[in-house]
Formats: C-alpha cells, sequence, structure tokens
C-alpha cells in the first residue's frame, strides 16, 4: 500500500540561500543590483555574437579569484561551476558544513542547459573537423550535471533530481522539494537550478523571433521580447522545527507550491492564461490562503507580447479586481530569462524582498501597458512588509508553476 | 490510504507498437540490434556499431501526419505510446469527464533528450550561421517537448514534468507520478520515458565507453556476466497510465500491477560519467526507504535488475542487491536489458509485463557468470507468478531509484 | 511577357519552399492556390510555421526579413508573398 502524505503539514523553512548572476557572484550583488533599478543585460563576451539576430544578454561576470578553489574540478562546466558556489554559500548562510554525508539530504534542480555549453564546443568541434578535441568537454554535458555536481561535492545520499520542463523547471524543483520534506522523505533540501549561456539557446529563442534587442521590458506598452540570463541559485530548505532546534533563523516560508499544464500550444502560452491560473489557485490552496492575502507577486514576466498578456489573464481570474493595483516586480528585466532556473532565482528574489521588507524593482523605461494595468515596481524599491508572496512560472511547452511564500517573523 | 494501480501499458520501439514483441523476445531471450549509421563522422573509427533502433515505425495509428510533422522522434514515439496506454486502459483522451484533464498529471524521462534535432539545430548555427537555426527544430529539441506533446494529444492540464536522470530517470519519473497520485494532487498520471539514439548520442556515449564494443564476439548488453563490456542504447518510449486504485476497480478496469512504493538516493562516490563503489550507503537508502512504505528487502519474491551489461554497473547493482539482502539467497533476477537496451522504455515495460506474469526466457546477453558478481540471473526455467518486484535502476553519475511492484491480484 | 513568368515562378518556388521547409510531406506544391489562406484556416499553418518560413525564405532569397514585417497582409497567401519578396529582391 502506497502511503499518503502524513499528518498536517509542517511548516517548511528558507534557512539560507546562495546566489550567481549577471550581478555577481553572490546574494548581496544579486540583492544590490535588484535593488538599484539597474538591468544587467547588456553586451557580452560568451561567444561571439556578431552573427545573432540580438547582441545583449546577463553575462555572469568572471568568476572571481576567491571562489575559484570551492568551484574548481577539471571536468565541471560552467553551469556546474555557478552551482557549485551558490550549494556553498547557501550551507554557509544556512550554518551548515559543506559535507552533508551524515545528513538525509536530497537535492532538487531546475535546468535547460546544464553542460549544453560545453557540449556545443565539442559537437562544433567535430563539424569543424578540429583535431584533438577534448572528450572531457562531453563530460558534463547532461542536463543534470550541475544538480549531480553539487550533490556528488556535498556529499549528499538521499534523492537527487533535476527537472527539465523548460521555464517552469526552478519552480517545479522547488515543489518537488516542498513535497519530499512535508513527507519526512528527506530532513534537508538543496533547491535550484543552473543555467549557462549557449548559442542553441539564444539563437534558438531568437529564431522564433522571441528576443528583444533590448533589455527587455516586462508588461511595459511596446514590450517585444525576452531577454536570456544566466547563473544559479540554492536554496536550504527544512522543516521550521529542525530550523528552530539548531538556532537557524528561518529567512521565509515555502508555504505552497501548485503545478498545472496548457495543454495548448509548444511555444506560445493559452491566452486566457487558464493554466497558470490553475497553478497559482493550487499553490494558494496547498498554502491554505485566499489570493487576497497576497501582497506582492513576483511574476514571469519575460517582456514577450503574449507572455506578458496571458500572465495578466491568470492574474485577473485568480485575483479579480484586485489585479489591477497588484504590486507586480519582474526580476527578469533586471537578471534576464534564467530558463529552466529561472523559477528558483526568481524565488529567492521572491525571499530577499519578503525579508528587507521591500520589493525590489524592475529597471525603468517605458510605461506599464494599459491592458495589463499591474502595479509594478519601476525604478526604486517599494517598502513593503509582506505577510504572503507569489512567484510564478509560465512555460515553454506549456508548463506552469507557482509558489508562494510567507514572511517569516522578525 | 491510496493505492496506485498500473491500467496501461504503451511502448513504441525495436520490438514494434505494443509490447507483443518485446514479450517475445523476452520469452526466447533475443534481441533486436541494429547497425547505428556512422556517416556524420561523430564516431571515432574503433567505435561500438549497434544499438537497439525503433527502425521504420509506423505510427501513423496513433500519430496523425498532421501532428507528426511537427514532432521530433522521441514526442512521435512518446505521443504513440501515450495513446497506445490509454487505449489499453479504455480511457478516451481528451474526453471523459470534466475535470479529468485538470486531474491527469504527466511525468516523463529522457537522457538526452531530442537530440537530432540538437543535432540539425548545431549544424545550422556553425556551417550556415545563428540566422539559419530553424525556429521548428528549436521548439521540439527542448527536452520536455516530449511531455509536452503528451499533455496536448491527452488533454492532460495536470502538473507537466520532465525529469533528466540518465539510467534512474524512468523509474524517478514512475515515482514521482506515483507520488502526484498518493498525494491527491492527481488522480490519473502519464508516466514513462521517450529516447532517440540519433549518431551524435551513439557517439557520446562510445566516447564514454559506455557501449558495448563486442569484446566477446557480438556487440551485446550481457547483464551480470563475467565478459560483459557495455550496454546497448535503446530508443522508443513507453509510457504507463497510474491511476489511484479505487478509481480503476470502480470503473471496472484490470489492473496490470499496482505501486507498492519506491526509493530514491545517489552514491556521491559516482563520478559524472560511470558508476560509483558506494554499494554500502545505497543498500542502507534503499532498506530505509522501504521500510517507510512498511517493506523490506526479505518480502520482494523477484528482481528486475537495470543491470545492462555496463562493468562498474553491473558491479554496483550486484553488491547493493548482496548487502539489501545480507546472506539471504536473492530470489529470481530477471535482467531484460540484454533485450530492452538501455533508454528508451523497454526496461520499464518489462518491469511491467514481469508484475502482469509474463513468463521470461533465459537472460539475454548472458551466459558465464562473474564471480565477483555473485549474481546470476534468470536462466528461463518455470516460476511461480511473482507477488512483489522490486526494479532497479542505478544511474552513471550517481542517482538511484527503486520501485517497488506488487501482481495486481496479491493481498497489499 | 517576361514579368508575368517571374512571377508565376516566384510563386511556385514559394510554395515549393511551403512544402519543404514546413515538412507537408504528401502535399502537392501545385495544389497550393495562390490566394488561399495559408494561415489559421486554409492551409492551417501557425506561428512556428510562420517564423520558419521566414527562415527558408531569408535562405533561399537571400533577404533579411524583420520581426515587424512578419504581418498578417504580407503572409497572408501565396500571391501575397510573392509580391513582399519581389519587392525586396
Amino acid at each position: 500500500m502506497v502511503r499518503e502524505r502524513c499528518g498536517p503539514a509542517r511548516r517548511v523553512a528558507v534557512t539560507g540561500v546562495g546566489a550567481v548572476s549577471g550581478f555577481g557572484w553572490g546574494i548581496e550583488p544579486l540583492w544590490a543590483g535588484l535593488s538599484s533599478g539597474r538591468a544587467a543585460i547588456a553586451g557580452f563576451g560568451r561567444f561571439d555574437h556578431a552573427g545573432h539576430r540580438t547582441h545583449v544578454a546577463a553575462e555572469v561576470p568572471a568568476l572571481p579569484a576567491a571562489l575559484a578553489r570551492r568551484t574548481s574540478g577539471r571536468r565541471l562546466s560552467i553551469a556546474d561551476r555557478f552551482a557549485l558556489s551558490a550549494a556553498f554559500e547557501a550551507l554557509a548562510a544556512a550554518g551548515l558544513p559543506g559535507d552533508l554525508a551524515g545528513e538525509v539530504a536530497g537535492v532538487y534542480f531546475g535546468s535547460s542547459t546544464g553542460g549544453m555549453w560545453e557540449g556545443e564546443r565539442f559537437i562544433a568541434g567535430l563539424l569543424t573537423a578540429t583535431p584533438r578535441l577534448r572528450t572531457s568537454l562531453l563530460a558534463s554535458q547532461q542536463v543534470n550535471g550541475p544538480g549531480d555536481a553539487v550533490a556528488r561535492r556535498l556529499g549528499v545520499s538521499g534523492p537527487v533530481e533535476t527537472l527539465s520542463s523548460a521555464c517552469a523547471s526552478g519552480g517545479l524543483a522547488l515543489g518537488a522539494a516542498l513535497d519530499a520534506l512535508r513527507a519526512g522523505e528527506v530532513d534537508l533540501a538543496l533547491a535550484g537550478g543552473a543555467d549557462s549561456l549557449c548559442e542553441i539557446t539564444y539563437g534558438g529563442f531568437n529564431a522564433l523571433r522571441s528576443v528583444s534587442e533590448e533589455p527587455c521590458r516586462p508588461f511595459r506598452a511596446g514590450r517585444d521580447g525576452l531577454s536570456i540570463g544566466e547563473g544559479a541559485v540554492v536554496l536550504v530548505l527544512e522543516s521550521e522545527e529542525r530550523a528552530l532546534e539548531r538556532g537557524a533563523r528561518p529567512l521565509a516560508f515555502l508555504a505552497g507550491a501548485g503545478a498545472s499544464c496548457d495543454a495548448h500550444h509548444m511555444t506560445a502560452p493559452e491566452p486566457a492564461g487558464r493554466g497558470a491560473a490553475a497553478a497559482i489557485r493550487a499553490a494558494l490552496a496547498d498554502a491554505g490562503l485566499a489570493p487576497g492575502e497576497i501582497d506582492f507577486v513576483n511574476a514571469h514576466a519575460t517582456g514577450t507580447p503574449l507572455n506578458d498578456a496571458a500572465e495578466w489573464r491568470a492574474f485577473v481570474e485568480v485575483f479579480g479586481a484586485r489585479a489591477a493595483g497588484l504590486p507586480v516586480t519582474a526580476t527578469k528585466g533586471s537578471i534576464g530569462h534564467l530558463l529552466g532556473s529561472s523559477g528558483a532565482i526568481e524565488a529567492v528574489a521572491t525571499v530577499l524582498c519578503l525579508r528587507h521588507g521591500e520589493v525590489h524593482p524592475t529597471p525603468a523605461g517605458g510605461e506599464v501597458d494599459p491592458e495589463l494595468p499591474v502595479d509594478l515596481v519601476l525604478g526604486s524599491p517599494r517598502p513593503l512588509t509582506a505577510r504572503a508572496a507569489l512567484s510564478t512560472s509560465l512555460a515553454f511547452g506549456g508548463s506552469n508553476a507557482a509558489l508562494v511564500f510567507t514572511r517569516a517573523g522578525a | 490510504m491510496t493505492g496506485v494501480a498500473i491500467t496501461g501499458l504503451g511502448l513504441v520501439g525495436a520490438y514494434g507498437l505494443g509490447t507483443e514483441g518485446l514479450a517475445a523476445a523476452l520469452a526466447s531471450g533475443a534481441a533486436r540490434g541494429a547497425e547505428i549509421d556512422r556517416s556524420a563522422g561523430y564516431h571515432l573509427p574503433d567505435s561500438a556499431r549497434s544499438a537497439i533502433l525503433a527502425g521504420n515505425l509506423q505510427l501513423a495509428p496513433w500519430v496523425h501526419p498532421g501532428e507528426a510533422r511537427r514532432m521530433s522522434p522521441p514526442s512521435k514515439f512518446a505521443v504513440a505510446a501515450a495513446r497506445i496506454a490509454l487505449a489499453q486502459a479504455g480511457l478516451t483522451p481528451g474526453g471523459g469527464e470534466p475535470g479529468e484533464g485538470e486531474a491527469t498529471a504527466v511525468v516523463l524521462a529522457t537522457a538526452f533528450g531530442p537530440a537530432s534535432f540538437t543535432d540539425q539545430l548545431m549544424r545550422q548555427i556553425v556551417r550556415e550561421g545563428p540566422q539559419a537555426a530553424s525556429p521548428f527544430y528549436f521548439s521540439e529539441c527542448v527536452a520536455n517537448a516530449p511531455a509536452a506533446q503528451i499533455a496536448i494529444a491527452a488533454g492532460a492540464r495536470g502538473a507537466n514534468v520532465t525529469v533528466v536522470e540518465r539510467e534512474a530517470g524512468v523509474l524517478l519519473a514512475v515515482a514521482k507520478g506515483a507520488a502526484e497520485i498518493a498525494s491527491g494532487r492527481a488522480r490519473r498520471a502519464l508516466v514513462g520515458a521517450a529516447e532517440e539514439i540519433p549518431p551524435l548520442v551513439h557517439a557520446l556515449l562510445d566516447r564514454f565507453r559506455a557501449l558495448s564494443r563486442g569484446a566477446a564476439g557480438e556487440e551485446a548488453g550481457r547483464p551480470f556476466d563475467r565478459r560483459r563490456d557495455g550496454f546497448l542504447a535503446g530508443e522508443g518510449a513507453a509510457v504507463l497510465v497510474l491511476e489511484r486504485e479505487e478509481d480503476a476497480l470502480a470503473r471496472g478496469a484490470r489492473p496490470l500491477a499496482r505501486i507498492a512504493g519506491w526509493v530514491r538516493a545517489f552514491d556521491p562516490s559516482a563520478p559524472a560519467t560511470d558508476w560509483g563503489t558506494g554499494a554500502a550507503g545505497l543498500a542502507l537508502a534503499l532498506d530505509r526507504g522501504l521500510a517507510r512504505f512498511g517493506l523490506d528487502a526479505g518480502g520482494f519474491d523477484r528482481v528486475v535488475s537495470g543491470a545492462s551489461g555496463a562493468l562498474a554497473g553491473d558491479r554496483l547493482e550486484s553488491a547493493v542487491l548482496r548487502a539489501a539482502w545480507r546472506d539471504r539467497p536473492l530470489p529470481p533476477v530477471l535482467a531484460p536489458k540484454g533485450v530492452t537496451g538501455e533508454y528508451g522504455g523497454g526496461f520499464l515495460s518489462a518491469a511491467v509485463l514481469a508484475a502482469a506474469g509474463m513468463p521470461f526466457g533465459p537472460t539475454a546477453g548472458f551466459s558465464e557468470p562473474d564471480p565477483e558478481l555473485g549474481v546470476i540471473p534468470h536462466d528461463g526455467r518455470p516460476l511461480a507468478p511473482p507477488r512483489r518486484l522490486l526494479v532497479t535502476g542505478l544511474a552513471a553519475g550517481g542517482a538511484a531509484v527503486w520501485l517497488a511492484l506488487e501482481a495486481a491480484g496479491a493481498a497489499p | 511577357m517576361a514579368e508575368v513568368s517571374v512571377t508565376a515562378t516566384l510563386r511556385e518556388r514559394i510554395k515549393r519552399l511551403i512544402v519543404d521547409s514546413l515538412h507537408l510531406d504528401g502535399t502537392d506544391p501545385d495544389s497550393i492556390e495562390d490566394g488561399e489562406p495559408l494561415f489559421g484556416e486554409g492551409l492551417g499553418l501557425d506561428s512556428v510555421d510562420a517564423l520558419e518560413l521566414v527562415v527558408a525564405l531569408e535562405k533561399e532569397f537571400g533577404i533579411k526579413i524583420k520581426s515587424n514585417e512578419m504581418d498578417r497582409d504580407a503572409f497572408s497567401s501565396v500571391a501575397s508573398l510573392a509580391s513582399f519578396v519581389e519587392g525586396r529582391l
């Protein structure tokens, strides 16, 4: 007989976070960058983009010397290194050691690219008959490379999974971690994601004419596409009980998760936003909260005409009249779209907003589209002592994920 | 308490559409290998040359040509398998009661995704320039394309999840789907795996010496055999229909088997592209995990082993099994990957067929026991139908998933 | 007379391009009417097909098509596409 989830849901706390983004290596540069209202989206050097249709992205700056040792390893991909850095930072912040061999711990990751960059270099080498190609370029090629690399480096022995459901991956990964903790399958979860800039994804989204030539402008009138970003994030999750027992202070609580699928089209969202609304309602129900209790939303908000419009319809369906005037932030305007790991890094942005008592802004530029009249926090941070926040991910291929976070006491 | 029943199984691959071809191959112990096209120049000169390929499948009864033109090979396999499974379960995709779609989840595994399209995209980008990149190839080259296509074909609007964990992926997908139902979030789940093995993927696997190069004569996957030298890669897709046991019984469906539990763990001693040596830790995790479902190793009367002929993989598998059973003799161990190959859903199908009581013949690829391993797979003698089976999946890179299946009629 | 045959050839090339680039196996290019709607009804192509066709047109005719030129009018039928392409050659 299969055992159902037992007992009332225990509260699951976020006790540490780590990140790598276009603003730099660490949570501090991420939060400083988000708060500043600047965009980390600009020209980049990872590959020669002269032949591509657009020429900006949110590239992670060079690895600081201080982090070289903890992210070193001969066969690690760039995304692996991002992931390791974020994992070590998150564990340190949570007051936990970098060796989890004694724990019942799991790793729950989301990624679209994994080691794709390195795989691309290998394939390109084959296609151009480059002599003496390093097979080691392929060692990290898998999408599950970064998640496995984190588990391996930390000595994790519990469940390890990488989800690759496009832009919903990170949100779904956090949902999986939440389930595992509530069910007592693990005592500790490292949830997150890692993605790096690749020509296939950069070129592919450009082929779909989905990429803006300028830094993206979510929810703005005249928005014309997304911006691609890269980086990684890890959240340390554990039961509130355990956190308090060991003297760790929760940053926020992951109160609920919901998921759905549009089952509509491979690239376009269902225009009425019904699938997204279903995921949001499921997350709210899972958190035991009513829509009216959400104080701000970290929207998926890619900046494409279709996504933002569909997402607005989803907000209307769930929040009704409150949708107009609902405080919204669009993290992608600052750090770009991290694809598979976007849901995870935006979850961290949401946690930081709750922690700091302010909603981070989206870089200013242009008017909010009057057809989608959200209260977009533009330019400078909005002080807001929020009790609960929603983070949404609406993926390519129709998979939707929603997360609800609640504030931890001061 | 919610039981999870398997009420449909759809398979497409080297053994045709449906499970008849596979069942015959498993009964006779005969594998259907095919030669891989090495003309693209991806392969090393002395590389492996064969795989369990899907060949020219006539998918038209299950995938309309109008749909198929926009699908990658794994998507076509996956949609066909899903529809076959739903038909077997007596369910109409997209039809049925209101709210049924919302309550149907999809969890699919892939190791390499629609790699032939990724290959095409790279060729376009490198040879013609980035602006020659095909929007169609890109939209269908993502790992989640098959799962997304299943959702559209079946009107499945519950959670849609794609897992990537190499050889452990397929069992992970089943476990996650079962968990969706056990938690009450879904009433039904379409779960399984889809894989294509284009020359690029075959060459990649070969470069890591994962594939059999025919050290013992022909290329073959030789589970637990002393002469094993790697596995055969398999392509195709398998999809199971999972539903709440009470729903299945209420509508008069006859389950193929039921899912009694699942365990997940990781071996951090494994390098990224090979198996490790952490058998003790894995066996401990297996023990602990089974206990959460009120199960223990002693309660299984059959093992369906993921051993594939991989050198380190089969060694680890043997060590874990022996440690889990402590010094007790193992029950009969079925090792179907000599027939099904690795990836593509054949292994999952074989496991469900085993749980449904189908007889297995001698283990394909095996003839010489390896004294280091201490495990001898099934020799084909008649066995009583199993009551409870442990299905094993250890991945290169460290992930591990085990599934506990029960015969449909057996008392829980 | 020469112009008419250039246009006719252009339309034929575009029909062939549609069939090839969009994998419309089994569709005879000549069976596509010059004025038949390509998207929505008629041939029933969608947004990804439109993008795929644009890449194929750019390659075939050596032209560049900007995103804001991909509007319904220019792309509504083979005839309108042919005029659009001709204007760019």
